[in-house]
């Protein structure tokens, strides 16, 4: 405890705080690019799942078992598989796209779910209408299906994303010099473990709780406003 | 690309790795347990406590699902020892998952809570229940059929992502035994692929285990896909 006390001037000094900024820039960083890519590799996954017909059936078949294999294997494997894989492939690859392709594999296979949901929750009247009046299934996705399944994929969608700033605190296993992995550096150092892993998850909790706030915020804000979902309702009965 | 894959040495040594599936399997059913219990409490105080309780789970479901379960873990790991408290490394993880698991249960349990329609509870009163009977005998098996496909959906991901942590503080569980034998030989890739599909087989049978158990207890269709 005295340890503690007396390390914290030592602890809290300008390249300490400088190098946590980076390293959590680089979290962030890492978080960001790798489910953007994500989601939009999702979008295209559930397109091709969607296809109807026979001839498409490997197809079905194959995007079904990605997310069914990715969604059950644990990320730390996963980054493994990656370094290891791309390595053999090319020896010169950077840590930080192996952390990112890691992040874009795992983050397709739940967003892909998430968006998959959004596009059933329209009503499927909808895209028969679309359908009669002559659009290409890619037509009715943009023009009719999209617009209304927005608010069902935005807001799961930004939580997984948020929740995934705290995944990839596994990347640092694999050398990657983000929050964790500097975290590990300073304990290495000598520092007590209570007062770095204290900081670095106070940083973690910087990071992760306005974005937690913001997607509750848009959740309410994306939610079917009143009047529409009991018309909605009466349809029904 | 000049990389031979050679799967002998992963097939020698596959009673090894089962070992670390059946731990695995034991810390995943164990964390999910303890962290359904305290979900259970917590969620209830949430849901009927006065506040002077009702902060400080909140602060701790906050401060918890914020953080990441790996500095949780290590703080546990690296830092209880400073306190003079040595945990092994299997309790520490154990430890690290229950806590975290219960703030993320509490969640999803809270949910439950507030679907519970007033009507019911009203009546629960009027029957004469305490606080304690009208949980035990209308919110929980109301809850247990409400929210069971998310707590199946998170059992597996404590099975996977959490118990796989534990091979960064040297469990020697699934993943920390593909870690140990690979760093031997150098078959990175055919032992992580391999593992990956013990991952995979494991958390079926996990799956399929909790729709027939879904099916028998809350008359709940889980779907398993």
């Amino acid at each position: 405890m005295d340890r503690l006390v007396e390390q914290i001037p030592r602890f809290f000094t300008a390249t300490n705080m400088m190098m946590l900024a980076e390293a959590a820039y680089m979290t962030l960083a890492m978080t960001i690019v790798g489910c953007l890519i994500g989601f939009g590799l999702a979008f295209v996954l559930v397109y091709l799942r969607q296809t109807p017909g026979l001839w498409a059936l490997p197809l079905r078949i194959v995007c079904v078992t990605y997310v069914e294999f990715f969604r059950r294997i644990p990320f730390l494997v996963i980054v493994y598989l990656v370094l290891f894989f791309i390595q053999a492939l090319t020896p010169d690859a950077s840590l930080f796209t192996i952390a990112v392709i890691a992040i874009c594999l795992y983050s397709v296979a739940y967003t892909a779910d998430i968006i998959r949901g959004g596009l059933e929750s329209v009503p499927h009247t909808q895209v028969e209408a679309a359908r009669t009046m002559n659009m290409s299934r890619f037509r009715t996705l943009i023009m009719v299906v999209l617009p209304q399944a927005w608010p069902v994929i935005i807001p799961p969608a930004i939580a997984f994303a948020v929740s995934f700033i705290k995944d990839t605190a596994l990347v640092s296993q694999i050398g990657v010099f983000e929050l964790t992995f500097r975290g590990k550096e300073l304990n290495n150092q000598g520092y007590s473990g209570v007062l770095v892993f204290g900081t670095i998850a106070l940083c973690y909790f910087i990071l992760s709780f306005p974005l937690t706030l913001l997607g509750q915020h848009l959740e309410k804000r994306l939610a079917t406003p009143r009047g529409q979902r009991s018309a909605r309702k009466i349809r029904r009965t | 690309m000049d990389y031979r894959f050679q799967y002998g040495v992963v097939w020698q040594n596959l009673d090894a790795l089962f070992q670390g599936a059946w731990l695995t399997f034991q810390l995943g059913t164990l964390s999910f347990a303890g962290g359904a219990l305290i979900g259970l409490i917590c969620a209830a105080i949430v849901a009927y406590g006065p506040f002077l309780i009702r902060f400080p789970v909140h602060v701790y479901v906050v401060l918890i699902t914020n953080t990441p379960a790996l500095i949780q873990i290590y703080f546990l790991y690296y830092g209880l020892p400073e306190f003079g408290i040595r945990l092994s490394s299997e309790a520490c993880l154990l430890i690290g998952l229950i806590l975290n698991a219960g703030a993320y249960l509490t969640l999803i349990m809270r949910a439950g809570f507030l679907s519970v329609r007033r009507t019911e509870l009203e009546a629960g009163v009027v029957l004469g229940m305490s606080v304690l009977q009208q949980i035990r005998f209308i919110v929980v098996p109301h809850i247990a059929k409400s929210i069971y496909p998310a707590l199946a959906n998170f059992f597996i991901v404590i099975l996977v992502m959490g118990t796989s942590i534990g091979s960064i503080i040297g469990v020697d569980e699934l993943t920390g035994q593909a870690i140990n034998l690979s760093s031997v030989n150098y078959r990175w890739l055919e032992y992580f692929t391999v593992v990956a599909l013990m991952y995979v087989v494991l958390t079926f049978v996990a799956s399929i285990g909790l729709a027939a158990l879904g099916r028998w207890a809350c008359r709940v269709r889980a779907r398993i896909f």
